[in-house]
């Protein structure tokens, strides 16, 4: 009889860490997972490791390739631009601009969108219905299309883009927190946590929102690499991020003058936006993964 | 069908309201006077102000003078472009049957690459093949859609010489506008030039199309394979397979034809994605399309271009929606019973 086994008390993990488990256990997620990390410190810290200014020029160091190449030089790791600028300082200012912008740009969609997502899910009748159709018209215009036009009403700039991004990703999170409080509020739990007398708003933060969080997050890995993508094409368009500061999309198309003498200036942007996508993509990945193996357990 | 009819036609109402709200309160939002913003006259005397503002009813109730402006977009009356000054709605014309010939190629091609890539991905589920296209499709969805378009010049343009980089047709040939949709514009014509013109047409539209069509591409091919795991887990399969079917009668006959269905109903919602990449293609290829000139009119501060801009665009977006809604609904009985439209 093993008597002592009763004593020991099983411990649930919470879904939030069950999930987390499962995660590590994938590798490409949690690759992906470091890049990510890596991307966040490298867009705090980038003016203190960065080794030159992002808007300073070295004219006597003009259009230098990166340093493997023959004629290169070893201090200017990724070469330079038709200023002298240097590319690696330049790129690590950008991680701050377009990747640390993103991050910024989806968290606060999220908490708004959260917020009006599940006052609305409470509500019934002809308003939510109103809510849902005018969100499918919202969200069935491109939300590029609807980013270059908020950036029309409020000029170009930078600080424009971030607030016209964070516009457009609203609808999304409102609808996807609507969908999901509601299906969560058919369930049984809830009903139960209603019989011990819980108000709406206590139901809601102590029982839904621990089960739908790692959708939000789902959703906000999905909303982050559209987010990098849209502050790097409106700063390709001309119309984010203006001249001499160092957003990806800004940079690349300042290269493309000199695209055929100096493909470095066009390559390393694209690849720099490509891996933040890309570690954001799979980031969101192994999420939807291991919900999906949370779910068949 | 009829109840599914009228269901997707009173959305179709709302959503133009909608739509033509949006853009009627984008004239006080943008800078300066609401009834220039409206009609595009910049350089109007008193006289014509004055008849502008009568036009608009600018004296009157906000709710009227949006009715005017309703009138104005039904007579088909969009104002006229601020930068060149001649009416938007020829403009918009002459433009959007080239945007919705580029994308309907690059829609036809992520078809054509994607779904089968799809299947392939399901039928080996969880094997190296398997593998390979998810990864591939992860790499394609998260190019930014500019650098690609930057490369593909580069290379094929530049580097191989094989394909042109920019414009819609040589300048050699003269097409008359008819429809404005090249390829059919081409073969209407009495021109004894009309396949090398068919032919200089096509090279043109391959490199961009393709551009357009990776990133949604990478999306069929999850749709499908996803719609592909399903279908192969349902029961149905394993009774054909009970029946004796060979692998090829099981996937060709059955599994392929309730897979697609599925994938369908993805389309409009795709199409969405695509015309934005669209918009961005245009400009890197000098496509002459509305997404470049709408850009081109952000620039320019054309705002009466802007606001019928988004206008026509989403209005387009919103009728292929609906389209594929009803091929859908046409296609699969199931959906016509459905009380919840998408």
């Amino acid at each position: 009889m093993a008597r002592e086994k009763i004593y020991l008390e099983e411990v649930f993990p919470s879904p939030f860490m069950q999930l987390w488990g499962i995660f590590r256990k994938t590798p490409v997620a949690m690759v992906g997972f470091c890049c990510f990390i890596f991307l966040v410190i490298l867009a705090i810290f980038a003016p203190i490791i960065s080794p030159y200014s992002p808007v300073e020029g070295h004219l006597d160091m003009i259009l230098l390739p990166p340093a493997w190449h023959p004629d290169g030089n070893v201090s200017y790791l990724l070469g330079t631009d038709e200023l002298g600028r240097d590319m690696l300082s330049r790129l690590m200012y950008g991680t701050s601009l377009t990747f640390g912008l993103s991050f910024i740009v989806v968290i606060f969609s999220l908490v708004i969108g959260v917020v009006i997502g599940s006052l609305s899910a409470l509500t019934r009748g002809i308003k939510s219905s109103f809510l849902n159709h005018f969100l499918d018209v919202i969200l069935s215009i491109p939300s590029l299309l609807l980013a270059i036009i908020i950036v029309a009403i409020l000029g170009p700039g930078i600080s424009n883009t971030v607030w016209a991004i964070a516009i457009v990703f609203i609808p999304q999170f409102i609808h996807i927190t609507r969908y999901a409080v509601k299906e969560e509020f058919r369930k049984d739990y809830v009903l139960a946590s209603r019989l011990d007398g819980a108000s709406n708003f206590r139901i809601l933060y102590y029982s839904v929102f621990p089960n739908i969080v790692e959708r939000l997050m789902s959703q906000a890995t999905l909303a982050q690499s559209a987010a990098i993508l849209d502050i790097a094409t409106l700063g390709f368009l001309g119309l984010g991020a203006q001249i001499p500061l160092p957003e990806w999309g800004a940079i690349l198309a300042n290269g493309l003058e000199h695209f055929y003498i100096a493909p470095w200036t066009v390559y390393l942007p694209g690849l720099a936006i490509l891996f933040a996508v890309v570690a954001t993509n799979l980031v969101g990945e192994g999420i939807r993964h291991a919900l999906k193996l949370r779910k068949e357990n | 069908m009829l109840t599914f009819t009228l269901r997707r036609l009173s959305l179709f109402l709302f959503t133009m309201l909608v739509l033509t709200l949006i853009s009627f309160s984008l004239s006080f939002l943008f800078p300066g006077d609401t009834v220039i913003n409206h009609s595009g006259q910049i350089n109007a005397t008193a006289t014509e102000l004055a008849q502008l503002n009568e036009a608009y009813q600018m004296d009157k109730s906000i709710f009227t003078q949006y009715g005017a402006y309703l009138t104005h977009i039904l007579n088909g009356d969009l104002g006229q472009s601020m930068a060149s000054q001649s009416p938007i709605s020829n403009e918009v014309l002459e433009l959007l049957p080239a945007t919705i010939e580029l994308s309907l190629v690059a829609l036809l091609i992520a078809m054509l690459v994607g779904i089968p890539l799809g299947f392939i991905a399901a039928i080996n589920h969880n094997k190296a093949s398997d593998n390979a296209i998810l990864s591939f499709a992860m790499l394609g969805y998260s190019i930014p859609v500019f650098w690609l378009g930057l490369l593909a010049i580069l290379f094929f343009s530049i580097g191989l010489g094989w394909l042109p980089s920019a414009g819609k047709i040589s300048l050699l040939f003269e097409i008359e506008f008819v429809t404005g949709i090249q390829f059919i514009d081409i073969l209407l014509s009495e021109s004894p030039y009309k396949w090398q013109a068919f032919s200089n047409a096509s090279s043109h539209i391959i490199l961009p199309a393709c551009v357009i069509a990776l990133a949604p591409a990478t999306i069929f091919i999850r749709l499908s394979r996803a719609a592909m795991i399903e279908v192969l887990a349902a029961s149905y399969i394993r009774a054909a397979k009970a029946k004796g079917l060979s692998f090829q009668q099981i996937i060709f006959r059955h599994a392929i034809r309730n897979a697609l269905i599925q994938i369908i109903r993805h389309v409009g919602l795709q199409f969405a994605n695509l015309v934005t990449l669209a918009m961005v293609t245009e400009v890197i290829f000098s496509w002459p399309g509305i997404g470049r000139w709408l850009i081109e009119s952000i620039s320019q501060r054309d705002y009466t271009a802007i606001q019928s801009g988004l206008l026509v665009l989403s209005c387009f977006i919103f009728i292929v929606h609906i389209l594929t809604d009803f091929i859908y609904a046409a296609l699969n009985p199931l959906a016509r019973g459905n009380h919840h439209g998408s």
